[in-house]
């Protein structure tokens, strides 16, 4: 149990960096235009420099935790790396520059080009990845539904609603693990093979489906009994204001990423 | 309801009595696509500060009638509603729910389905957050609620941190932040187990000895709760209110008459009136243990059935000690009834047993759950295994019946390594039944859940279908064989999980915690299913929490504790030991609870089950009746209890009123 992630732990009280002092919507609206124009880029710089500039601020403003750092150090870098050669080795080689050959296996050879077309791809998404680490290791769901609620002004039933669903997710789980365990042990496992794991998945989804639709009628039915829906707005007590800092991350974060953009432009190969 | 009503109603009020708080007219409500109204006319009254206790057969609507008490239905759930539900003046056919919601606050039955924030403390606020008090008053009223439940130093956790006790705990809280001055429990403690249950009647103790709410209670665990309620009232089968009144007037003057009606009564009351047929006196009629208690000490046994009463239960406590009973009132009766029981202990020890294990270590993930299990069990034995929470109950099962993996050599069942063998050649010698029936049917017809067991033992397609029909006989659901397994009621998904598990001709049943969530009359009925296959030879392993249910069934109980044994002994003898009990998380069911004090009549004291209490007659044949059926509960004679006589008896209305075909969820929601 204590392994479960749990969607509603707030970030502990001692951390005063100042991402987790930030909205979580002025975090995710400084990334945002860089996030969108990296889709389109084609070399290594561009990648690269968002990704330096992200970690900048995941390290500078974020309590760096064992779970963090392995994230940020190890899986992002080495997902990188895998994606990175595999494209590689996907890569056309009549379309890229093969004049330096690095490995050749009989006809087959892998080019500089092909790599660096390749580490391209890998990079981008590895940056895009990096950016959305800045909202994504310093917000809770909790925090954003409420950001949301205040400031954009989603309909609170439908943010706090959307809030109570958080507490399904380990309760299917776990539900459908003993789904899993029942129908083995009633001998339903229909062999082996993609079409069997369909058939035997379809199997699970009636009772998964038929318990979390009672589950959810239930838990709305007591909601509605607690007032909830009652009225146009609702007493907020955790109030996530948008303040000047805010406006100033995002407008300094736009600055960075216009400036990497304008120096690396036309930002291809 | 109209200005110039509750006009008039304001100027009665100084006159009159004060208005009812809650006040329910001929209230009858149809579920949309059922065909019958449950409740069908349904009246009665609730006045500030009142305590009562509705009660009723099952299937008589109880819980469709506390959802229509807050407005819930007909606002949030589709139902046809004749006849009026007036709360405060407010008519719920017109005010909205969350207009009542500060006038009815409620209790469901699943503590999960009522949590939707992060810590105690914003659970509580939530409900006042909707209303939108300022947040001082929100925090005031959350620290008040979580007080009176006794969670406020709690109140920064995670609701999932606590015990099922703690979180239906934490819903009163939420119910009573609403400030509302009346509340509705619809089975408040059916998920929770012993622990918990006693947890949540101190909460609500508390809250009526405060004296400031007003409560309607839907219950089946009577003995805990006659002793805070005012008042009672009954509903029938159809739902129609049959009396209301005080204890005293109802229960104690009726109870017979409720008894006959289906109507579940406390398990106190319930041996009082057997005993009242063996010519005791009870007067008053006790309704508690403890009631019970001081009524019997109180009065002589009766002329004439002392030495019975003796007699029975002394053949009842050494043949389940095991000891051969030295002048046994009639040797044939009493060997044939305790036989099985016997079989226990030494004699267990002696024949091959047919469940064995060494040594048993049980993971799950990284953290060994049991450490070192040893456990013969001999064919055709009822074991129950009981603890507390976390305490491996359903691990030892689950590893007995091959549903988790247990290392080879540590488990052998009819003669094969649990470790090793396949899932078919298990299947063939030991059925599993899950706590939610639904969970294990995987066919869409309640016959091709039968027959799906019989084709991977590859019989040809007509021994499969004579004997999915012979099981489809033998529980009750031959009209039901084309339809849709989840489209059957509560009642019948899980006998119809019962018979999957055994048509493969399992000789071994491991059941957890199958009367979960479940009421009374269910429970019952499915552990006097139980009893009835046991009688047919059939082993019974089952973990459940109902200490009553497992006094009165099972011959056996296997205490475990932090992923061990505990105590593993004949079931009189597990609750002859109150430290034991008490120390492995669990409480005594109501009848240990009452006799084990008596200090008149020291005949009664070692007594657990209904069963063994002295009946009507004392002739010696109807002893051995008596004896034979040590199964069944009084209320069914003794012969409704054979085998041969399941079938009628299941579809009785009484026992499986078939709830009107509402939608699934609801229905659920009311069962």
């Amino acid at each position: 149990m204590s392994t479960a992630i749990d969607p509603w732990a707030r970030p502990d009280a001692v951390d005063r960096r100042f991402l987790t002092g930030l909205n979580p919507l002025a975090k995710l609206a400084a990334p945002l235009p860089a996030m969108v124009l990296l889709i389109f880029a084609r070399d290594l710089a561009t990648p690269l420099a968002f990704i330096a500039l992200s970690y900048a601020v995941v390290l500078l403003g974020a309590r760096l935790t064992a779970r963090t750092a392995l994230l940020v150090f190890v899986a992002l870098p080495v997902a990188a790396a895998v994606i990175g050669l595999s494209m590689s080795l996907w890569t056309d080689p009549a379309r890229v520059d093969s004049a330096v050959v690095i490995v050749r296996i009989g006809d087959w050879m892998l080019s500089t080009g092909a790599l660096a077309v390749g580490f391209a791809t890998g990079l981008r998404l590895a940056a895009i990845v990096a950016l959305a680490l800045i909202a994504g290791l310093t917000t809770t769901g909790p925090d954003l539904v409420r950001a949301s609620v205040q400031q954009l002004r989603v309909p609170y039933r439908v943010g706090y609603t959307a809030l109570a669903a958080f507490r399904f997710v380990p309760r299917f789980g776990h539900e459908l693990e003993v789904i899993r365990q029942a129908h083995r042990v009633r001998g339903s496992h229909g062999g082996r093979g993609p079409f069997a794991a369909i058939a035997r998945w379809w199997g699970y989804l009636v009772p998964l489906l038929a318990g979390a639709i009672r589950h959810a009628e239930r838990v709305a039915l007591a909601m509605d009994a607690r007032a909830f829906g009652a009225h146009p707005d609702r007493t907020e007590r955790y109030l996530v204001p948008w303040r000047l800092r805010d406006t100033v991350f995002v407008l300094v974060f736009w600055l960075a990423s216009a400036g990497i953009l304008i120096v690396f432009f036309p930002w291809t190969l | 309801m109209t200005s110039a009503v509750s006009g008039a109603e304001a100027a009665t009020a100084d006159d009159l009595p004060p208005a009812p708080l809650l006040r329910v007219r001929e209230l009858g409500i149809r579920h949309d696509g059922a065909d019958a109204e449950a409740p069908a006319s349904a009246t009665f009254e609730v006045r500030r500060g009142e305590v009562v206790l509705l009660l009723g057969p099952s299937g008589a609507g109880k819980s469709t009638l506390a959802l229509a008490l807050n407005g819930l239905i007909p606002h949030a759930v589709p139902a046809t509603l004749r006849g009026s539900v007036h709360v405060d003046g407010l008519d719920t056919a017109t005010t909205p729910v969350s207009r009542l919601s500060t006038r009815v606050g409620m209790v469901f039955q699943d503590p999960d389905a009522q949590l939707v924030t992060g810590t105690l403390q914003d659970e509580v606020a939530f409900g006042p957050e909707n209303l939108r008090l300022p947040v001082e008053e929100v925090l005031a009223r959350a620290e008040d609620a979580l007080r009176r439940v006794g969670l406020w130093d709690r109140r920064h956790e995670n609701p999932d941190r606590l015990s099922g006790g703690g979180r239906q705990r934490l819903a009163i809280a939420c119910a009573l932040a609403m400030g509302s001055p009346l509340l509705v429990l619809d089975e408040p403690t059916a998920n929770l187990d012993p622990q918990g249950i006693e947890e949540v009647y101190a909460a609500l103790g508390d809250l009526v000895a405060a004296g400031d709410r007003a409560i309607v209670l839907v219950e089946h665990n009577l003995d805990a709760v006659i002793g805070i309620t005012d008042r009672v009232v009954v509903l029938d089968q159809q739902g129609r209110t049959v009396a209301d009144g005080t204890v005293d007037e109802v229960l104690r003057t009726r109870a017979a008459e409720l008894h006959e009606m289906g109507v579940w009564l406390p398990v106190s009351t319930l041996a009082a009136l057997r005993l009242r047929a063996a010519e005791w006196r009870l007067d008053p009629l006790p309704l508690d243990p403890a009631e019970l208690r001081a009524a019997l000490d109180a009065e002589d046994a009766p002329a004439g059935s002392a030495s019975a009463v003796s007699a029975v239960s002394a053949a009842h406590n050494s043949a389940s000690t095991g000891v051969c009973p030295t002048e046994p009132a009639d040797p044939d009766a009493s060997r044939r009834s305790y036989a099985r029981e016997a079989t226990t202990t030494a004699a267990a020890a002696a024949a091959k047993p047919l469940i064995r294990v060494r040594g048993l270590r049980t993971r799950r993930g990284r953290s060994e759950i049991l450490h070192g299990i040893d456990l013969d069990v001999a064919a055709g034995e009822f074991v129950a295994i009981v603890g507390a929470n976390g305490a491996g109950k359903t691990t030892l099962l689950q590893s007995l019946a091959g549903v988790l993996p247990v290392p080879r050599g540590q488990v052998m069942l009819d003669g094969v390594d649990v470790g090793r063998a396949d899932l078919r050649t298990l299947t063939r010698r030991i059925g599993f039944v899950f706590q939610n029936p639904e969970h294990q049917f995987i066919a869409h017809t309640v016959f091709d859940e039968l027959a799906h067991g019989l084709r991977r033992q590859k019989l040809s397609e007509a021994d499969v279908r004579r004997r999915a029909l012979d099981v489809l006989r033998r529980f009750g659901l031959e009209d039901k064989a084309d339809v849709h397994p989840f489209l059957l009621s509560g009642g019948q998904k899980r006998r119809l999980s019962v018979g999957t598990a055994l048509v493969a001709g399992a000789p071994v049943l491991a059941l957890d915690e199958p009367t979960f969530g479940q009421d009374r009359a269910r429970a019952d009925e499915l552990m006097r299913l139980l009893s009835s296959l046991s009688t047919d030879g059939t082993t019974i392993l089952v973990v459940t929490h109902d200490m009553q249910l497992v006094t009165e069934h099972a011959h056996r109980t296997i205490v475990v504790g932090d992923g061990r044994i505990v105590a593993d002994a004949a079931t009189s003898e597990i609750f002859a030991d109150d430290d034991l009990v008490r120390a492995a998380g669990l409480r005594q069911p109501p009848l240990r609870r009452a006799f084990a004090g008596l200090t008149r009549h020291p005949s009664l004291t070692g007594i657990t089950r209904l069963a063994d209490l002295p009946a009507a007659a004392s002739t010696p044949a109807a002893r051995a009746d008596e004896l034979r059926s040590s199964a069944s509960t009084p209320q069914e004679s003794t012969a409704s209890l054979r085998s041969s006589r399941d079938d009628a008896e299941f579809v009785r209305p009484t026992l499986d009123p078939t709830p009107p075909a509402k939608p699934d969820a609801t229905g659920e929601v009311t069962g």
